[in-house]
């Protein structure tokens, strides 16, 4: 018996000894890595816009890319596996540039929109998953310059500009290019009015936060130019004339990022003279004319001046949370999580260290993490896309 | 670190030595030569060994943060330096003896290093001038706690007594450090800029596996001098299972950002070690022992 009871307690603590050892595991490798997709040119140049997870667990990023013969950005998309592995690419030829958020699925597609460097006309491009190739083709109805897009049950918002009548033009857009309603907003006359605009879209000047979305089954509304003046504008496109606007201050204030939480309460970022404040939880007016500076919100002097902000709504812990992304003054990128019941600040994560990093799309995962989209400098210099993954137990002290 | 383990074997082995001038070498193993023989066909042992080591990795799976676009992997490989780092060893030996056969626990604290390198390179085909080369120069430090059991076997001999040995190990991770040095070549600035960044340090014990076991094999000798024996241990370890973590391999910003991530390896190592054993039975009084048995 006493032989007996020795010979298990040697198994027990053999089994325990051997159960802590380290073995090659592909769910760790697939719960949390940081990924930088280098291209060994010395000239090549990426910027990351969207990124998707696709069904069988890899990554959609959609990026541009430097042209040597136009100033515009040209089109990247890229395939990455669930491990963050690089699997394929796809660069677009030339005659389609400036790709635009969001990346969007529908019908087993992957849409976005971009323009004709000639005609600036605004085109719709698609892929499948595995990037087995890229359809575009032109909008219907003559929009320019794309500025942001949103997936609209089966459709498109899109927000454009044209440049010939000075309008930012909101459109319904179907994936096959047809325009179903139209409506554009005067940004105002003069030379010079259109100048931080086309700078944007060569990429001399400053990148505006265009963005559009609707109010749930209510107004639409759009992040961009109106009245000369950096304005949230909500309209129901019957009319030139917007049901609302939050004005900014010219160009120098308004929101850096928005989503409508139903009704008048939405989740926002603003700048304002370079300051960044964060607004978890605050109603809007969408009829009638306010101010973005009257709105307050959290001051974050750790952000860049004037910086990117992007905001997802995630379930983190099996809470509804608000995660804002950022860039702080210490090239890192900042996650900062709201709770989207009332606002409360939860928590705060910093990713990327040594070389600049910077935000450009963060996602949740089917696996309850969330996965980060960004541009790094290898070597301190080159841009290139990088994914951050971070597991839900990395997310576990939210 | 090496000194001290050099001056405690010093003087333990003097202690030794010194404390028992006039008594005659018995030969504790060979029960052909005396009447105790029934008796010195077991003994104990205990004795302190320190030493050096070297490391080779085996790399058992590839990873990298980078993850290239538009050429090969192996391109920017981690290669690894194959022991050429020293690293060092204190070891408390227990060993039993009998008729031949020694069984041997040996806890040791454990202090390896190993290094590698891998390379960058950016190019323009249209100007030749448009380089980069980064050179990346990574040393890993770590410290374990490790109970080897091994089983060794006297093969001739009398007052020197070559064995073999072969046994196991099991290793407890104590600590981890990483040191990355990045230098590099840049042809782009108007000229050949070589440059050698600040050393990245940092702690990296989540970087490593708490725990791992492996195999070990060697040769060694004994050498009876008085009453104690001056031990001289060759011994090569194979690790059975992974030295790093896989849960942790990104979980360091600092080395994700410069795009560093371990591979899964495994580490072998040979090491080398002098020490002093004494025995814990003695003889009669005729031989001037303690043992009444």
């Amino acid at each position: 018996m006493r032989q007996v009871t020795f010979i298990l307690l040697i198994i027990g603590i053999v089994s325990g000894l051997i159960s802590c050892l380290e073995e090659t595991n592909p769910v760790f490798d697939e719960n949390t890595f940081t990924k930088i997709y280098d291209n060994n040119l010395f000239n090549a140049s990426y910027n990351p816009i969207d990124m998707v997870q696709t069904p069988d667990g890899g990554y959609l990023i959609l990026a541009g890319r430097r042209l040597q013969e136009s100033n515009f950005t040209g089109i990247y998309l890229m395939k990455a596996d669930k491990q963050g592995n690089f699997v394929n690419a796809i660069e677009v030829e030339e005659t389609f540039v400036n790709p635009i958020a969001r990346l969007t699925f529908i019908n087993n597609n992957y849409y976005f929109f971009c323009m004709d460097p000639l005609t600036l006309q605004a085109h719709i491009a698609s892929t499948d998953a595995n990037l087995s190739e890229v359809t575009i083709s032109p909008v219907n109805g003559g929009l320019f310059y794309p500025c942001a897009a949103q997936l609209n049950s089966n459709s498109f918002i899109l927000l454009s500009y044209d440049h010939i009548a000075k309008l930012s033009v909101l459109s319904l857009v179907s994936p096959d290019g047809n325009i179903s309603q139209s409506q554009g907003f005067s940004i105002g006359t003069g030379e010079t009015v259109e100048e931080p605009i086309i700078n944007h879209f060569i990429r001399t000047g400053r990148q505006y936060p265009f963005d559009v979305g609707r109010v749930s089954g209510g107004a639409y509304y759009f992040n961009g130019f109106y009245n000369y003046t950096f304005s949230l504008v909500f309209t129901d496109l019957s009319d030139d004339t917007p049901n609302g606007v939050v004005q900014g201050i010219q160009d120098d204030g308004g929101f850096s990022a928005i989503q409508s939480l139903g009704g008048s309460k939405f989740t926002a970022a603003r700048f304002n003279f370079g300051d960044n404040y964060l607004l978890p939880n605050v109603n809007l007016n969408t009829s009638g004319i306010s101010s973005s500076v009257d709105l307050g919100g959290n001051t974050f002097p750790e952000l860049e001046s004037n910086t990117t902000v992007k905001i997802h709504r995630a379930v983190v812990n099996s809470k509804n949370v608000l995660v804002y992304g950022s860039n702080t003054r210490s090239k890192q990128i900042g996650l900062y999580f709201y709770d989207e019941a009332n606002g409360t600040f939860l928590s705060s994560k910093y990713l990327g260290f040594s070389n600049p990093f910077e935000i450009a799309q963060v996602i949740s995962t089917t696996d309850e993490g969330l996965a980060v989209c960004g541009l790094t400098y290898m070597a301190g210099r080159f841009p290139r896309i990088c994914i951050i993954k971070l597991d839900k137990e990395q997310l576990a002290g939210i | 670190m090496i000194r001290f383990y050099a001056l405690v074997f010093l003087v333990i082995s003097f202690t030794a030595l010194h404390g028992q001038p006039r008594k005659k070498a018995p030969s504790f193993n060979n029960p052909a030569q005396n009447p105790f023989g029934y008796f010195l066909e077991k003994q104990w042992w205990i004795g302190l060994k320190v030493g050096t080591n070297f490391v080779q990795i085996d790399p058992v799976k590839r990873y990298s943060a980078v993850s290239p676009t538009n050429y090969l992997s192996s391109e920017t490989e981690k290669v690894y330096g194959e022991f050429d780092k020293t690293g060092s060893q204190a070891t408390l030996e227990i060993t039993f003896y009998y008729k031949g056969f020694s069984f041997s626990l040996q806890p040791a604290y454990r202090h390896s290093r190993f290094t590698y390198t891998n390379d960058y390179e950016w190019t323009d085909p249209e100007n030749v001038n448009n380089r980069l080369e980064l050179h990346y120069y990574q040393e890993q430090k770590v410290d374990h706690a490790e109970i080897p059991f091994i089983v060794k076997y006297d093969i001739i001999g009398n007052r020197l007594r070559p064995y073999v040995q072969l046994g196991a190990y099991y290793s407890f991770l104590i600590n981890a450090n990483k040191t990355v040095e990045v230098s590099g070549i840049d042809y782009a600035s108007g000229g050949i800029n070589e440059f050698t960044n600040e050393p990245v340090n940092v702690g990296a014990k989540d970087l490593f596996a708490s725990n791992h076991w492996g195999l070990l094999g060697g040769i060694g000798a004994n050498y009876n001098l008085g009453n104690v024996r001056l031990n001289l241990d060759i011994q090569y370890r194979m690790a059975m299972s992974l030295i790093n973590s896989t849960e942790n391999r990104f979980g360091n910003d600092r080395l994700s950002g410069i795009a560093e991530a371990m591979d899964d390896i495994k580490m072998n190592s040979i090491s080398i070690s002098i020490g002093c054993l004494f025995p814990m039975r003695f003889l009669a009084s005729g031989f001037k022992t303690l043992d009444q048995r």
